[in-house]
């Protein structure tokens, strides 16, 4: 809900300066490790979106994404199965950086 | 008409935690960000923790709860300079909460500052405070299946306590199956394994954790 009300934030500033009164359509896009539900994350928006700043029956998009790992001492870029697996596949090294699964951004908004 | 934002949802706080990090710096002092789920005693060890440092220290600490002033006072009563954030129901606290903080504390006689972060294993991992270290604290009675469920908190974390040992021999936790799963998920994470109400271990963590302060000071 909290991510949901910054959401909200975000718009409420976005929209006024795009000249868009009414929001038809959020995007966003969500990493697997953030534990952002996007069942939740539905829910939430079915409950804000009926405030003034949405068109009546808005749309939530919510691009889900795996998480993914790079080596850094080969250089292997490889997902992470379900929450296991932090190791590098190619050389068994454990230094490796999260590269994506940590995203909660908006990617665009649609309204007139 | 489609406006393309790209923007994180946690941007903001990112902004504030850099701030609260770059003051913390100039001012030497080591923030401390302790997390866990609710239950795992991290009150109590918290208490143990400042008790034993504070003759070494300058202490200070921030305690988040949801809505009850309760371990606020339990810490007040060492003698130790606390303020309560209470997060009016959110399950974490963020970056802006901290800094609005900060003026209650003289910031120029403190070497620790910890953050007594609210009990919950999932949203706490995604703020960061602007802190010099994360620990999270697990204990034996809730279970092996943490780990896995919340792999980011103990991917980003820089230890792990694990309390509650001596209840071991009365819960069905395997220290091998955790020992498994860290090194899945965070190979090399420094573990301590203590039990805040006998003190078993404790010496260990206070050691380790003096050890951070101090060298952070003289970096
Ligand atoms: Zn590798």
């Amino acid at each position: 809900m909290a991510l949901m009300e910054s959401l909200v934030r975000v718009l409420a500033s976005e929209a006024p300066r795009h000249n868009i009164t009414q929001i038809k359509k959020v995007k966003l896009t969500v990493g697997a490790l953030t534990h952002a539900l996007p069942d939740a994350l539905r829910f939430a928006f079915s409950v804000l979106r009926e405030q003034p700043l949405f068109a009546p029956g808005a749309e939530l998009e919510i691009e889900e994404r795996k998480t993914r790992c790079r080596c850094r001492d080969c250089g292997a870029d490889f997902a992470v199965e379900g929450n296991l697996g932090f190791l590098c596949p190619g050389c068994g090294g454990f230094a490796v950086d999260i590269i994506q699964g940590r995203e909660l951004q908006i990617d665009y908004f649609e309204g007139d | 008409m489609q406006i393309k934002l790209g923007q994180n949802l946690l941007g903001a706080n990112g902004v504030i935690a850099g701030e609260i990090r770059r003051l913390m710096e100039e001012k030497g002092i080591f923030l401390l960000n302790l997390m866990s789920s609710p239950g795992a005693g991290k009150t109590t060890l918290l208490e143990k923790t400042l008790t034993a440092l504070k003759d070494r220290l300058r202490l200070a600490v921030i305690e988040g709860d949801v809505a009850t002033t309760k371990d606020a006072e339990r810490i007040a009563r060492l003698g130790i300079s606390v303020v309560q954030i209470n997060t009016h129901g959110a399950c974490h606290l963020d970056a802006a909460m901290v800094r609005d903080v900060l003026p209650a504390f003289d910031l120029d006689s403190l070497d620790l500052l910890i953050v007594e972060n609210v009990g919950n294993l999932v949203c706490p991992a995604e703020f960061d405070l602007g802190e010099s270290m994360k620990v999270v604290v697990l204990s034996t009675t809730e279970g092996n299946d943490k780990v896995l469920k919340y792999p980011l908190m103990f991917r980003e974390a820089d230890a792990l306590l694990l309390n509650k040992i001596d209840l071991l021999p009365f819960t069905d936790f395997h220290l091998d199956e955790l020992a498994d799963d860290l090194g899945r998920i965070h190979p090399g994470l420094p573990r301590f394994d203590l039990s805040a109400r006998t003190g078993e271990g404790m010496e260990r963590w206070i050691a380790w954790l003096l050890a951070q302060v101090e060298g952070h000071r003289r970096r």
